[in-house]
Order: C-alpha cells, then structure tokens, then sequence
C-alpha cells in the first residue's frame, strides 16, 4: 500500500501528522514494536526537518509485500549545502522560532541513519530526496 | 477473563453513543446485542459514563453469598476513599461501618503506595530515559494494547492493592481467609479473581464502594477503627500532588492527554525528564468512578487531612513488589499472513464510505472492514452503501 502526504514550509499545527497517520497505520497492520519504534522516530524527524528547513515537500509512505517499509521524503529545496556536515550529531541551522518549540538540537539526521536498515540522501538546490527503509 | 463491563439489553436502546465514545474500538452491536470485545476492552468508564439508558453495568459480588465461605473476611480499602470525607474522624468512622459490614480485619494499603510512590521516582532518576508509572490497569491496558513500543518503559512493579494482599496471605497463612477488595474503579474490579475471573490474582473479590454505600449509609458507626493512612500513598493517589516534587516528574490526568502524551514519547519528543505518571481519571485516582464525591471537592478534603496521615513508611523486598512483564506476542501472526490479511481490510475499506458513522453497529468503517474480513458481518451492513 502506498500513501502520501503534503507537508508545508512552517505550518507548525499540523507538523506531526503524516507521522502519527503513518504510524497509527502500521499499529494496524500490526508491526513488530521495535521496528515501529525506529521507523516512529525517524518518520517523526524527517517530517519536522520538512516543516523547518524546507520549502514543502511530499511524504510517500509505502509497505510492500514483503512488510518492509519505505519512506521517501521530498521537498522543492533549498538543499543541504554540506550534507556531510549536518549528519554531523549537534550540528544544526535551525532558526530561532523553531528552536523556541523545542527543534532544532541537530541530532536529526544522524538519529535517522542509525534508526533506518538503509539511508540514502541526496540534495541539491533544486531540493532533497531522502529514502529511508526499515526491516 | 469474563467481560468486565456488561450489558442489560433489556432496556438498551440501540443508539451508538457507547461505540462512538469506546476509545479502543472495543465496542460493537450486533443484531439488537451490544458486544464488548474483552481483548480490546481496558476497562475504563467511558462507554459506563456515555450510556443514556444506564444499561451497562459492572457485576459485583453480593456479601451475604460470599461472606460466610470463609473463617476470616479482610477487607482492603482504597486510599483515595479518603477524598470522600470532611475529616480523617469521619473516615475512621466509616471504617468501623465498613467492618460491620460483617469483615474481621479492615486494612489500608497506602504504605505500600507510598513506597511504591518514592522508590519510583528514585529509580527513574537513577536509570536513563523516561519511565511510565504502572499504578493504574486501566493505562497499563492501554500502553499494553495501544502502545507495545513502550511497554518496556513500564516500571516493573506490582499493583500495591495486590502486594498488599500477598502479605496478608503471609501473615495469616494458618487460617481459612479470603480477601476482599473495595474498589474506586472499573479497572481495579478486574485485578480480582472474582467476579471476573482473573485467576492469578490474590485478592479473591472485588466490589465497588458505591455497591456497599447505601449499607454503610444505614449502619453508621459510632466508633472509630484505628487506621492510619501513609502521607506518600495518599500523594500517589491524587495527580495534583504527584508532581510537584520535582521538575523531572510529571503528571497526565485523563485518557485522552495519557494518549497525546505516549504518541510524543513514541516520536522520541519528550527529554529532560525522568517519571510520567498518568491516570485515566481526572485528578487521579480519587477520580473513580464509583467514589461518590467530586474529585476537584476530593482533593480540597484531602489537602485538609494531609497532616493527619501519620502511618511511616514501609520497607518493601525487591522479591515482593518486583514484577516481569512480557508482552504477549504468541497470537501474531507471520508478516506474510498480516500482509495477506491488512490488504483484504484495506481493498474493502476502500468500498466503504468511511464517514465512521457506527450505524452499521461497528465504531469506524475499518472496524466493519476488519470483521468483514473475519466474516463475521457482511458488506450490507453499511446503511450508506444500501441507501
């Protein structure tokens, strides 16, 4: 099955969503919760990276025959300029407003790499394509 | 285990409030039955509370068939019974009453949640991450079913009404006893063996305060029974009084915040602190359902009494309250079946209208989805599609 949901450039009320429906969705499917736990964490950071760093994007959430999970995150830019750089624990660019609602500690992509089985990121300015997978 | 909550179809009225309001989908009514699956029910109030004919109903256990069974009657009452009383007199009077009711001991156990109490947020602190308090089966049920990522966050501890009866068991291991157990909420009742049928339990019955209150009411004691209630159990048992200790312990009243809160945990949303305790009541357990007064007017009695809980605290063995939960995973089935199976659901829910209207007798279109799929109803039961 596949589903995907639009996310937009600082809407902090509805940031949160997509991951909850996601979520809510595989509890129904009935997933291991270990494996719920990562793809919950890492879903949840990408969506907020979204809402905070990006110009809006798509979420496309899908669960193949085989019960793995794919999730692609892709916005319209601006792109990471040194992605090296953010995967780097502690390192972020997050503004000021979004620090003020607790985002923002520069733990995000890292923490998704190690929750993903695999992590694949690519950017450019014309924006960032993020795949992640989880078994 | 027995369905906890039952229903008197006599004069139920088939309307779908209660199958709207069940928070876990638990809820079904099919040809004119109301069905309360047992699997999914966590035995909260809600469906009790919504009903507008007063059918559903909590079974008791009646004293005048059960008293005379045994040599020696012990009685465990609640310490959010507290909340009920002007003064701590009047409490001790009722405890006499209580007795009378034909019980040979009346024992408080809120030294034990005192313990329980502070060794909580003591270990909490000592250990990383946050920890869940596991003081009430009605969220116990609900990390259990609804959010198995956290069930290892769960303190392993014991009920304290169970401790407490264990160590009764203990003290009077010579004698024919049975304990009793006076209960200020639904899902207390359903930690007894009976009327419910929980075989592992060491408590033997459970009734509700508001069953025995009208004999209370008549009988009335003069004396008053020597009981003293521990300071911490009585702050383990109302929120407000919880939390307040320090900045890294927090406290969530209510199913509906329990559930915004454990959706944020999942999400890794919520640092910097220690221990979450939630109740599924407003104003924790003084909020029962079968506690007669107000629970914002029970906290404002207790904060008066406070001072008059003079019991000390007790020392528990880890042996004694330490409990190993395991989730039970042994009727899931294998990722292909699942697959096979949520794809069924998901090609029938998209035939349905999933306006989750409940006029089919199923709380939501995925619920009739699902039982379609179980072919325990049939796609005609949709009222929009047949209109």
């Amino acid at each position: 099955m596949i589903k995907t949901y639009d996310v937009i450039k600082d809407n902090y009320d509805d940031a949160g969503y997509a991951s909850r429906d996601i979520k809510l969705t595989l509890k129904m499917f009935g997933i291991d919760p270990k494996v719920l736990k990562r793809i919950s964490i890492a879903c949840y950071e990408a969506e907020i990276n979204l809402v905070i760093h990006s110009n809006g994007g798509i979420i496309t959430f899908e669960l193949d025959d085989d019960g793995i999970t794919h999730l692609s995150f892709d916005d319209t830019g601006p792109g990471i300029p040194n992605i090296e750089m953010a995967l780097t624990p502690g390192y972020s660019t997050a503004s000021t407003k979004a620090r003020e609602f607790g985002f923002g500690a520069g733990m995000g992509l890292d923490n998704m790499k190690t929750c993903a089985t695999t992590f694949n990121i690519k950017s450019s300015s014309e924006g960032t394509h993020l795949k992640m997978s989880f078994q | 285990m027995k369905p906890v909550i039952q229903c008197l179809d006599s004069k139920c009225h088939h309307c779908i409030k209660c199958l709207q309001a069940c928070p876990m989908d638990a809820i079904s009514i099919v040809n004119q039955k109301v069905n309360i699956d047992e699997n999914k029910c966590i035995h909260c109030d809600v469906c009790i509370k919504e009903c507008p004919s007063r059918v559903l109903k909590v079974k008791n256990v009646h004293l005048r068939e059960t008293l005379h069974l045994h040599e020696y009657n012990v009685v465990l009452i609640p310490t959010s019974l507290l909340s009920d009383f002007k003064s701590y007199e009047e409490f001790q009077k009722t405890c006499q009453t209580i007795k009378d009711l034909g019980f040979d001991e009346v024992v408080q156990y809120s030294d034990i949640e005192g313990y329980l109490y502070k060794k909580a947020i003591e270990e909490s602190q000592k250990n990383d991450g946050i920890w869940l308090t596991s003081f009430c089966p009605t969220i116990n049920l609900l990390i259990e079913k609804k959010y198995p990522t956290l069930y290892d966050r769960l303190l392993p501890y014991d009920y304290p009404v169970e401790i407490a009866a264990k160590k009764i068991r203990e003290r009077l291991k010579n004698k024919d006893i049975s304990i009793y157990s006076l209960c200020e909420c639904v899902g207390k009742m359903s930690l007894a063996k009976e009327p419910f049928g929980n075989t592992e339990s060491a408590i033997d019955y459970a009734i509700s305060i508001s069953h025995v209150f009208p004999k209370i009411n008549k009988l009335n004691s003069d004396k008053k029974y020597p009981i003293d209630i521990n300071k911490y159990g009585v702050k383990s048992n109302v929120a407000d009084l919880f939390g307040n200790r320090s900045l890294s312990v927090i406290t969530i009243e209510g199913l509906n915040q329990s559930k915004n809160i454990l959706d944020l945990i999942e999400f890794d949303r919520i640092q910097h602190l220690d221990l979450i305790s939630m109740y599924a009541c407003y104003q924790g357990c003084i909020g029962g359902y079968f506690l007669w007064n107000n629970p914002f007017e029970g906290c404002y009695n207790i904060e008066g009494m406070v001072n008059d809980c003079t019991c000390e605290t007790i020392s528990l063995k880890e042996e004694e309250y330490h409990l190993d939960r395991k989730l039970n995973t042994s009727d899931m089935k294998t990722m292909k079946e699942r697959m096979v199976w949520f794809q069924k659901v998901n090609e029938i829910l998209d035939m349905l209208p999933q306006y989750d209207c409940g006029a089919c007798g199923f709380a939501n279109c995925r619920s009739l989805a699902q039982n379609i799929v179980e072919e325990q109803a049939s796609i005609d039961s949709c009222r929009v599609i047949k209109r």
